[in-house]
């Protein structure tokens, strides 16, 4: 169990501003935000991997992972896939206009214990929003960290976030990068692979020592992927590490819904190695 | 049962004394009420309009401390844009609970877990610091009750502030908690015990099978074709965890028109298909068999791995209201019949 807080929870969330909204793909938006007020901007922190719940008033609540890193101060970003009303809602948003955040929720990744070690970062479509955390969170500490590679792939070109991230992460002499798309997800002038994620994961010469993978995507790359990682490159269960993503209502151990079992992921996760979710009931 | 602060005896009339005496202080109390034949706690001016005999009421008593639905905060949109919004403060008048039973008080432990095992909810927390439980003894049970095979039964007294067990020319109060003693300095006529009373016997309430071999089971039966049988017998419909003491999930949902609204606490029901939905279609609990088995893991396995305790007091409300007919408890003695054939020890 976690240790617990002694915080009180009124569900009050903090009222943000949205600065900016970055059209990542067709379907997918991503909106800084700023503190309203000062005083609460100085005093927020959070870690690389946790959570909270953005809502558009009058439309409700929605859980999301904060895709900015933690080195990156004064302002968080969220990255949403259009799919529901609350989704719906954010991305008609405009700059300037108002919605509330409360969080930042559940555990984090790792990433102090991954000092020193070799990382190896795999995402599949929006799932690289909470991989895009830890990432800029190493990067901006790059020296304590040691190699650093990065698979991201995604149905289509059109579909790849963080477009010019991925530009300056690949032009970076301090990161191996391997992006692919889709069998047929490719354009005239795509110049990374072409294949699914656990396909060209497989082909990749990686090394599992001393080694930690991040691994974030959709169920079924996390399927397919993690006998890649384990059993092509050698990864104990213990070192690959994600997120689950149940629905939330409460973000706090107490509306009953995002339970796995006796774990509630708003509380013991969203982070969980491999290992640990290979011990629980199917229910994610 | 826990040994009480402070036992006190008190003649007939000392409930009309008592609930007059508050009444004109101005404090609020709820007690069973008969109403349109079905009996919950409403608020009462005086002990006459209290329900004579009562098993249990319909609603259990989470709803005096978690409304089935709350607003928990306001906004408004005056401009293009922009929205103010603000808390809103619990509705937490003093209130004197009177007429509890134990079932629902055990339950109220269960509550306490959840609103407070990590972050303190503040809505709970208010109200709960607001208000004062006087259970009662049960002298009668009916055929639903199974209070015996996982609480303390009738006579339990943990949980409230006072307990009454009623005696043949009074009742006999067992002063609990410190709230308990505040409440015990406005009843009249209340001498020491002597420790000569003798309560009216409780409703007897039968050890019907043996919880403890219950976990052992589940611990070993996520996969089994057993939840496909119980699941035939459901219909999602949710009623038994709205009467269900110790059920606490909850959605949160905006409700407005066009220029503010209000955010609310509703209860919310892991039977329902939409509970676990996800926005992308995915649903960790697919179907009803899932479902129903999640609700009884809850309350036998996974409330007891974490928090050392079961979350389920024995009501039977569950039972009474299932328009199918489900009834957990034969659900839980087939379950004590299955481990008995697997360990072979019938």
């Amino acid at each position: 169990m976690p240790a617990s807080t002694d915080q009180a929870i009124d569900y009050l969330p903090y009222k943000m501003r949205v600065e900016k909204i970055t059209e990542e793909t067709p379907d997918v938006t991503t909106l800084k935000l700023l503190f309203d007020d000062h005083q609460q901007a100085e005093k927020f922190t959070f870690k690389a991997g946790q959570f909270g719940l953005y809502s558009v008033f009058g439309y409700g609540e929605a859980t999301f992972c904060i895709a900015s890193s933690p080195t990156r101060k004064g302002y968080i970003e969220c990255s949403v896939k259009r799919a529901g009303r609350v989704t719906q809602a954010l991305h008609s948003l405009l700059e300037g206009d108002t919605i509330g955040f409360r969080g930042p929720y559940g555990n984090c990744f790792p990433v102090d214990e991954m000092k020193g070690r070799n990382i190896l970062f795999v995402g599949g479509g929006i799932g690289l929003a909470p991989v895009r955390s830890v990432i800029w969170n190493c990067l901006d500490r790059r020296d304590e960290f040691g190699d650093i590679t990065i698979c991201y792939g995604a149905r289509t070109v059109d579909d790849l976030v963080y477009k010019e991230e991925l530009k300056e992460w690949e032009g970076r002499d301090d990161i191996n990068t391997i992006f692919t798309v889709d069998p047929g997800g490719e354009t005239p002038d795509w110049s990374g692979k072409v294949g699914f994620v656990p396909t060209v994961l497989g082909e990749a010469k990686i090394s599992s020592d001393n080694a930690v993978c991040i691994l974030c995507g959709p169920p079924i790359m996390i399927k397919f992927t993690l006998p890649v990682l384990v059993d092509t490159h050698g990864f104990a269960k213990e070192n690959v590490i994600t997120t689950l993503e149940n629905r939330m209502k409460c973000g706090v151990g107490k509306c009953g819904r995002c339970n796995v079992g006796n774990k509630y992921v708003c509380k013991d996760g969203p982070v969980f190695t491999c290992a640990e979710i290979e011990e629980m009931p199917p229910e994610y | 049962m826990k040994e009480p602060e402070q036992k006190l005896v008190v003649p007939n009339g000392w409930l009309e004394a008592l609930v007059r005496k508050l009444r004109v202080q101005g404090t609020r109390v709820l007690a069973p009420v008969e109403r349109d034949g079905a009996v919950d706690f409403r608020e009462i001016n005086s002990a006459d309009e209290m329900a004579a005999n009562y098993v249990n009421t319909r609603v259990p008593l989470k709803e005096i401390l978690f409304p089935r639905t709350e607003t928990i905060l306001e906004f408004d949109q005056p401009s293009g844009g922009d929205v103010v919004f603000s808390g809103v403060e619990a509705n937490a008048a003093p209130t004197i609970v009177i007429g509890a039973r134990p079932c629902d008080l055990s339950a109220i432990g269960v509550l306490d877990t959840v609103f407070n095992w990590d972050y303190h909810d503040t809505f709970y927390g208010q109200r709960r610091a607001n208000t004062t439980f006087v259970g009662v003894a049960c002298r009668e049970a009916d055929g639903n009750c199974f209070c015996g095979s996982v609480a303390g039964g009738a006579g339990e007294n943990e949980g409230s502030d006072v307990f009454v067990r009623p005696t043949a020319d009074g009742a006999l109060l067992e002063i609990m908690t410190e709230r308990g003693k505040k409440l015990a300095q406005s009843i009249d006529d209340a001498a020491p015990a002597a420790g000569k009373e003798e309560p009216l016997p409780v409703a007897a309430t039968e050890e019907r099978f043996d919880v403890e071999k219950i976990k052992g089971w589940l611990d070993d039966h996520f996969d089994d074709d057993f939840w496909l049988d119980v699941s035939l017998k459901c219909l999602g419909c949710g009623a038994c965890s709205y009467l269900c003491p110790t059920c606490h999930c909850f959605d949160i949902v905006d409700e407005s028109d066009w220029r503010g609204g209000e955010r609310r606490r509703n209860w919310d029901c892991c039977s329902f298909a939409l509970f676990t939905l996800h926005t992308s279609g995915h649903n960790p609990r697919p179907d009803q068999q899932s479902r129903c088995r999640n609700r009884l893991m809850h309350k036998f396995k996974y409330f007891v791995e974490r928090f050392g305790r079961r979350a389920c007091v024995g009501c039977g409300r569950c039972i009474r209201v299932c328009g199918a007919g489900q009834n957990i408890v034969n659900v839980l003695i087939d379950i004590t019949r299955a481990e008995a054939a697997t360990s072979g020890s019938a």
